[in-house]
């Protein structure tokens, strides 16, 4: 599944080829599927598919490129700050950021 | 966030997240918040024995018992350990119940001191702020507020969905085009 991925700068394009975002398990026996709901009930998958679907290109990139992001994401293990928080009104498109 | 996080990543590198809503706040617990990023993760990585063994006891139990706390963390370190690095990307985080949110906060506090490989990436009103940064001192903070291109983007979408398009004629359009940004930029 990691073929055809549209890396390469090109943050406004909508090429969404990568679909392993959360790798649902293929082959789900009875039990599997029992346990993955004992462990919890939510579905973030499901509301994330929601937010692709809904999401406008290009909005809110400009978040991806700054410095604060790019080392937040790149730094090896050990790095100073693993936390990263982005913050407004409701409404800014916090949740919609590619 | 995801999705760029997902695009970048390497074989040994998971990215998993979470959608708080306040809707169902209650439903929302830490155990299932916490649940529901352990369940991506072995939904990834496959279901390890010792994940079996404690499901067969817990259904043995009493009908049925649900994890509590100190075991799901125990269970959620494991599963983060052998990883790469792995990505926890909540969303909405002042959507959830106050109370859910510290516990939350607090064990991710954990995973971060337990774990190099955990990365964090929180949204939220920034009335949350001071929460956060009681948890994580040095947390990276980007305030995020759309840019004039982000504004025109978002109104010719909705122009263009427009139900009732003839009520609409260039002169509006253009006009909702020049004053609905310029009245944001002045806010």
């Amino acid at each position: 599944m990691s073929s055809g991925r549209q890396w390469s700068g090109n943050f406004g394009s909508f090429n969404v080829n990568s679909n392993n975002i959360f790798n649902f398990v293929t082959e789900i026996d009875g039990e599997a599927h029992q346990i993955l709901q004992w462990l919890s009930p939510l579905e973030p998958p499901k509301q994330h598919q929601d937010v692709r679907i809904g999401r406008l290109d290009g909005v809110g990139n400009w978040v991806l490129e700054t410095a604060e992001f790019k080392k937040w994401s790149d730094e090896e293990d050990g790095c100073d700050e693993p936390v990263l928080f982005c913050y407004g009104n409701l409404g800014v498109g916090k949740t919609y950021l590619r | 966030m995801i999705d760029t996080l997902c695009d970048q990543a390497r074989g040994g590198i998971a990215v998993v997240g979470l959608y708080c809503d306040f809707r169902v706040q209650q439903e929302q617990s830490t155990t299932c918040m916490l649940g529901a990023i352990l369940k991506q993760l072995v939904s990834r990585g496959g279901i390890q024995e010792h994940i079996r063994d404690a499901f067969q006891k817990a259904k043995k139990e009493f009908g049925g018992r649900g994890l509590l706390l100190p075991d799901l963390m125990g269970i959620l370190k494991r599963a983060i350990a052998p990883l790469e690095r792995v990505f926890i990307c909540i969303d909405a985080l002042d959507e959830s119940a106050p109370e859910h949110r510290r516990e939350l906060l607090g064990s991710l506090r954990e995973i971060i001191r337990v774990s190099p490989n955990a990365r964090i990436f929180l949204t939220g009103r920034a009335h949350i702020e001071d929460e956060i940064v009681k948890c994580f001192s040095e947390a990276v903070r980007i305030p995020v507020s759309p840019t004039q291109d982000d504004i025109k983007s978002y109104l010719e979408m909705r122009l263009d969905r427009d139900t009732d398009p003839s009520a609409m004629d260039d002169e509006l359009r253009a006009d909702i085009m020049r004053a609905i940004p310029a009245e944001i930029s002045e806010m």
